[in-house]
């Protein structure tokens, strides 16, 4: 019961500011907001201190109950998504401040935070569903929170659109497990699975299904088109939903399903194949952006690039570690871009920033301890499990060395990109002309702690000989998969390889994008990441104009068919005027005509 | 038999002729009087004619009808003049589609 109440208490918030929040004042919407997710993240916090829980309906649907699961990989996610979503919904009472949508954007957040624990909590597909589907819902309508401009609300349709396309994959997958199984409950699937020795062949099917629902909500390749648009919704929201929570649920449904992709070696080698492809592309578009948030949405696409790699590999805790330890510093990112933004008046352009560090002392610190996590500076969160996933392609069953060339590829150029997004937006001289000034206390103590975990969560899983704490404690959830082992003085050497990596890039970033004047085959390349590859352009062409073609043929074919109907109607409306002259109103041409009637039935009667 | 049956017919398109050349409610609710004990004389002409009495009571059963049509009939006409002050039936054309 208690479990229910983790959804329950922001869902409660929602209805609540939803109906009534227009009558609080300012910062209270913010306050129950935030107190209830708060509420939430102690509830998942007590809940796992005592080793977990579950909850349901027995009949929700013939032969489907509603239920809710807290266990190991739950709690963590849960943890992830209320303790971030906590300090996020703080931050955001300053953010928005003054904003007209203050209570709605609260009451929306808080059903943010409803469905994706929902999604979270799920012990079986359909549940997850409901939840998928209202992040989706809670992303669209934050997306489009200023709706006014046609851009925001093209952008939350265009998300919600693109998002569609996977989750039919998602629907699909789960009629397919249905129909092979006969149940959707995760816990029973696994029993399945693990008790058969032959596997259906349809299985694969079913895997590659759920996987289009994760490319579609994670924004993978070729469905990423969504996310970077998305930045049109306020930075808090960027923070929680398009970069720490919501854009990893494909990953956590890929996780939850590890006994199904462990069985799956062709499956699993495509999805690291789409993770290593999103996560190249991701980065090749975030080095040539000039808006600030959207240097940081393309390298989350690249991030969960990275996440889909793991995941694909078969390093299931890895991927989650990736998941946690991105969330601390992309949200850290988002949000002291939000900061960055707050103090300039809404400027977003990183040509008009530069020379911040000194007007903004502590989100310069934030922004630094972002970036560099974000690079994997030596030590950092970043480092360790972006370092964990680029090693697990070499010894985890799925993997390959082609994999690890190319994570170590991207990862050099993460550190690039990542010290341009710092060195454009902080060092140098300030090109604007606002008077920048600092955020006030409620944006930069969340931002704090989220410093702290985006320098320090990396601890939790060390590399060997030193402790990890997320695999075993992970491990009763995901698949067994058999690791190869890997010699201390090898794995070390890589780890230190990619710390070189990392060192190199940030250097190399540091002095293009400060001291060198770019050659000019990079300002080629710069107009090609600045419009990202023109994927955009190539889906209208050959996906989006083509379909609004035939939308408007249609509409010509209906308009003809409303013609044809609108001259029927006008015939019988004819017709039924004439018919009105019989209507003489004289009593006697009623009667002459009953006469008439009479006589015409009589003769025929009488010949017949 | 024939003869009572023509007069029958006869009284019948005297009436039927009356409802529709008259204009006034009272002369067209008279000529329907005459059609209707047309059809009685033509009831009584059968029921002997067959030799039972169905017909006669047949004739007995319109005629109460006829009674009470004549009551009910007249309060309309005396209503209708009494909003309108005339009988004739083409003033009441409301009805004209």
């Amino acid at each position: 019961m208690l479990l229910l109440l983790i959804i329950l208490l922001p869902l409660a918030g929602f209805v609540y500011l939803g109906l009534a929040g227009k009558h609080l004042r300012e910062p209270l919407p913010g306050i129950i907001a935030s107190a209830l997710t708060g509420a939430s993240f102690l509830l998942v916090v007590a809940l796992s201190l005592g080793g977990g829980a579950a909850w349901e309906i027995k009949d929700w649907l013939p032969g489907i109950p509603f239920s809710l699961v807290l266990d190991p990989l739950s709690s963590y996610m849960g943890l992830v998504v209320t303790g971030i979503g906590f300090l996020i919904h703080v931050y955001a009472i300053g953010y928005m401040h003054g904003d007209e949508g203050f209570s709605r954007f609260f009451a929306y957040l808080n059903l943010f935070i409803a469905m994706m624990m929902t999604l979270v909590l799920a012990g079986s597909y359909p549940v997850m569903f409901i939840g998928w589907e209202g992040v989706g819902l809670a992303s669209f309508l934050l997306i489009g929170f200023w709706y006014t401009e046609k851009k925001n609300a093209d952008s939350a349709r265009k998300a919600f659109i693109v998002n569609r396309i996977g989750d039919l994959g998602f629907l699909l997958g789960m009629a397919l497990l249905y129909s092979l199984f006969g149940t959707l409950s995760i816990a029973e699937l696994r029993e399945a699975l693990e008790a058969s020795h032959v596997l259906p062949l349809s299985l694969g099917l079913a895997g590659f299904l759920l996987f289009v629902g994760a490319v579609g909500k994670s924004a993978q390749v070729p469905l990423m088109v969504w996310l970077p648009d998305a930045m049109a919704g306020p930075t808090p929201v960027s923070a929680l939903i398009h970069a720490a929570t919501m854009v990893t649920a494909g990953v956590y449904l890929i996780a939850r399903s590890s006994f199904l992709y462990v069985n799956l070696q062709d499956v699993s080698y495509f999805i690291a194949v789409i993770g290593i492809l999103t996560a190249a592309y991701g980065a090749l578009s975030a080095l040539g952006q000039w808006d600030i948030k959207k240097i940081v949405a393309y390298s989350t696409i690249s991030q969960l690039g990275y996440m889909f790699m793991a995941v694909g590999v078969g390093a299931y805790w890895i991927a989650l570690f990736h998941v946690m330890t991105h969330a601390f510093y992309k949200a850290l990112l988002f949000l002291a871009s939000g900061s960055v933004i707050h103090a300039l008046g809404g400027e977003q352009d990183v040509r008009k920033m530069g020379g911040l560090k000194k007007y903004l002392p502590r989100t310069h610190l934030h922004g630094l301890a972002g970036a560099l996590s974000l690079a994997g500076f030596p030590l950092l969160a970043g480092f360790w499990s972006k370092d964990a996933i680029i090693t697990a392609t070499l010894n985890y069953p799925f993997g390959g060395t082609g994999f690890y060339i190319a994570g170590l590829s991207v990862a050099f150029l993460t550190a690039i990109y990542a010290m341009r997004w710092y060195a454009l937006v902080f060092l140098g001289e300030y090109k604007g002309d606002a008077h920048p000034h600092e955020a006030p206390p409620v944006m930069t103590i969340p931002n704090d702690i989220l410093a702290l975990g985006a320098v320090f969560a990396g601890f939790l899983a060390l590399p060997k000989p030193f402790w990890n704490l997320i695999e075993p404690y992970l491990a009763p959830a995901l698949a067994h998969v058999e690791v190869h082992h890997m010699s201390l003085g090898l794995e070390w050497g890589l780890i230190t390889l990619s710390a070189v990596v990392a060192l190199a890039g940030l250097y190399l970033g540091y002095l293009a994008f400060t001291r060198w004047a770019l050659p000019k085959w990079y300002l080629t390349f710069q107009t090609w990441s600045e419009n990202a590859f023109y994927v955009d352009l190539a889906y209208n062409a050959v996906i989006v104009t083509p379909l609004k073609e035939l939308a408007y043929i249609w509409s010509l074919l209906d308009g003809a068919l409303d013609t044809f109907y609108v001259y029927v109607a006008g015939v019988s409306g004819w017709l039924g005027e004439r018919l009105t002259r019989v209507q003489t109103g004289y009593v006697r041409a009623y009667g002459a005509l009953m006469v008439f009637g009479l006589v015409a039935m009589l003769v025929w009667g009488v010949l017949r | 038999m024939s003869y009572y049956l023509l007069l029958s017919a006869l009284l019948f398109a005297i009436g039927l002729y009356g409802v529709l050349s008259r204009r006034t409610a009272i002369l067209i609710f008279m000529s329907i009087e005459l059609m209707l004990n047309a059809a009685n004389l033509a009831l009584v002409a059968f029921a002997r004619g067959s030799g039972n009495l169905e017909g006669q009571a047949m004739a007995l059963v319109v005629i109460a009808l006829a009674a009470a049509e004549v009551a009910v009939g007249l309060g309309i006409i005396v209503a209708v003049f009494r909003a309108r002050s005339s009988t004739s039936v083409d003033d009441l054309a409301e009805l004209r589609g």
